[in-house]
């Protein structure tokens, strides 16, 4: 097993391996680094320090405003010839010592560096010593003890420095937190439900207190809980920020009809109208049918030239819209208004919209129904029966349809 | 077996150090806020949202709320009405100034803050994001109270509210 001969050549071959391995790193350190041009140095800094009021997140992955103000600063130094020494000294000074990657190897924070390679020395040379005295003589159980315990504390170190340059706060994970992203949060806020989803927004909001995507969804959250007081406050306060804002305008309607304020909901729903919203919310709004649903509350309230121009507000949204037949609800439920005003005249004018509305949507079960009944007020109970007739045929049959049908008498029981 | 015991001990006692220095050290946030006070204050100088040339170095013997805001931060939107009474109570007796200074915020968003909810003191909407860094400030609304001598005295973060701001004035010192 050990031969006197081959012994010495091995013990040169490690000796070889540990000269070649610290040549390398010695011309590494030693050798000079690649030109940077002022973008490289401010990405470089940027990643060098941590966003102030991020969660693990260093200033160049952070969108936050403090974020965005600290890296355009960074580039303005930098351009103006300030070297990378004295940017990292301004923010150091401006903002503490918690937000430096690489804290200076000085004071106190030079225990950073220095603990590790202590403690891993020191677990080294136990773990050495161990071997030796295993190999040798029989080691007693308080020997054994010890070199446990000295390698568990050792674990412990190493996980608390590892805490300590990874997180920002207090109560994050020891290797820092770097999910915490608003928008990844507010991915995550999008798939739980209200109560969890609050609690997501919150800490958005704390982070970006103006996130007005928080807002808003943190109200609507709140509304589907159950609480329309912080559902109240939170949307009016994300439209107060950005009126322009789709989805806090559609939240807010939503709210405010479901209490009783059509108007305002109408109001909210024209505001909308006015916006470039992406198709997504147009696809809300038609979906859950509010316009529709504010209209006829405003009609219930003898505001019927405020419902009918809430409808033609929504339809000159949808003008040019393809496929066109996304306006035949709104169509068939203005000839609907216009045909339940008890005037014949405005009755026979409901035609008008109607009939567009089955011609863009044959099958709408809306426009079928609204014309049976207006074709039966009218005495054109033929017409209307042929409606009522192809209304069954649909698969689609909304109930509250159906009992209007029963109810004029166009069916004869709810089951067609 | 002695060198063993030493080892271990040693380790055991660094640890304890370095869990007593984390355990009880300030956190970041609290040691951001709490640096300027005390300090002379950094610069704050700029172009006014109404084209006036404006220096915190000129206002040395006066106070000064040097405010941060932003048009788009709730916060900022519900302390701006204590910022004009507070204004306005004091505009008699110029004792002191409020300046704010917008952070990460459009200058045609400022001027349209100010045109709808008031406040007629010097506004700061350009090129603010060095004098942002240079005071620290992370979270808006964050305002600070400068002494006539021109060092910081105290620092308000999350909105100010007006009784606030008279009461740091009394217990500054302020003579009004």
């Amino acid at each position: 097993m050990n031969d006197p001969v081959r012994l010495p050549v091995i013990r040169l071959a490690w000796l070889a391996v540990a000269l070649a391995v610290a040549a390398s790193l010695a011309i590494a350190v030693v050798a000079d680094p690649p030109a940077l041009t002022n973008a490289d140095r401010v990405r470089q800094l940027a990643e060098d320090f941590a966003c102030p009021v991020c969660a693990g997140q260093s200033l160049a992955e952070s969108d936050v405003p403090v974020a965005r103000t600290i890296r355009a600063t960074i580039s303005i130094l930098v351009d103006d010839g300030v070297g990378d020494d004295e940017v990292r000294s301004l923010l150091v000074s401006r903002f503490g010592t918690d937000i430096d990657y690489n804290p200076s190897g000085s004071g106190l924070t030079g225990v950073v560096w220095v603990l590790p390679v202590v403690i891993g020395g020191v677990a080294v040379g136990l773990l050495a010593l161990a071997v030796r005295r295993w190999q040798g003589t029989r080691t007693d159980i308080r020997t054994r003890s010890v070199l446990v315990g000295t390698a568990g504390l050792a674990v412990l170190a190493g996980l608390a420095l590892a805490g300590a340059a990874g997180s920002r706060r207090g109560d994050d994970a020891l290797s820092g937190d770097i999910r915490a992203s608003t928008r990844t949060l507010l991915v995550e806020a999008s798939v739980v439900p209200p109560a969890e989803a609050i609690e997501i927004y919150d800490r958005v909001l704390e982070l970006q207190p103006s996130n007005v995507e928080a807002l808003a969804y943190r109200g609507w959250a709140a509304w589907r809980g159950g609480d329309p007081g912080s559902a109240r406050t939170d949307l009016h306060d994300a439209v107060t920020l950005d009126p322009s804002y789709p989805d806090a305008r559609v939240f807010r309607a939503s709210r405010r009809l479901a209490e009783g304020d059509a108007a305002g909901a109408s109001e909210d729903l024209t505001v909308l109208d006015g916006l470039d919203a992406p198709p997504i919310v147009g696809d809300l709004v038609v979906a859950s049918r509010l316009r529709e649903r504010v209209a006829d509350e405003l009609a219930r309230s003898g505001e019927v030239v405020a419902a009918l121009e809430l409808l033609d507000s929504g339809l000159i949204v949808l003008e040019g819209s393809d496929p066109r037949r996304a306006a035949a609800p709104l169509l068939a439920h203005r000839g609907w208004l216009l045909a339940t005003t008890g005037d014949r005249a405005l009755a026979e004018l409901s035609l008008l919209s109607l009939d567009e509305a089955i011609a863009l949507a044959p099958t709408d079960p809306y426009a079928l129904a609204y014309r049976a009944v207006t074709l039966h007020l009218l005495d054109r109970r033929e017409a209307g029966s042929r409606d009522a007739d192809a209304f069954t045929a649909l698969i689609d049959q909304p109930p509250e349809l159906l009992e209007l049908l029963v109810s004029r008498g166009l069916l004869t029981s709810t089951g067609g | 077996m002695n060198t063993v015991r030493a080892a271990a001990l040693g380790v055991a006692v660094t640890v304890a150090v370095m869990v007593a220095v984390l355990a009880t050290g300030r956190s970041g946030p609290d040691r951001m806020t709490a640096h300027l006070v005390g300090q002379p204050a950094p610069p704050v100088a700029g172009t006014t949202i109404d084209g006036d040339r404006w220096d915190l170095d000129d206002q040395r013997g006066r106070w000064v709320v040097v405010n941060f805001f932003s048009t788009t931060c709730v916060p900022c939107v519900r302390e701006h009405p204590e910022l004009v009474a507070f204004a306005d109570a004091h505009r008699a007796v110029d004792d002191v100034r409020v300046v704010s200074v917008a952070f990460d915020d459009r200058a045609s968003a400022v001027e349209a803050f100010f045109r709808e909810r008031g406040g007629d003191w010097p506004v700061l909407a350009a090129t603010t994001g060095r004098i942002a860094v240079d005071w620290g400030v992370v979270a808006v609304p964050e305002s600070y109270l400068v002494a006539p001598s021109g060092y910081v005295a105290a620092k308000v973060a999350g909105g100010v509210e007006r009784a606030d701001l008279e009461s740091l004035l009394s217990r500054a010192g302020a003579d009004r």
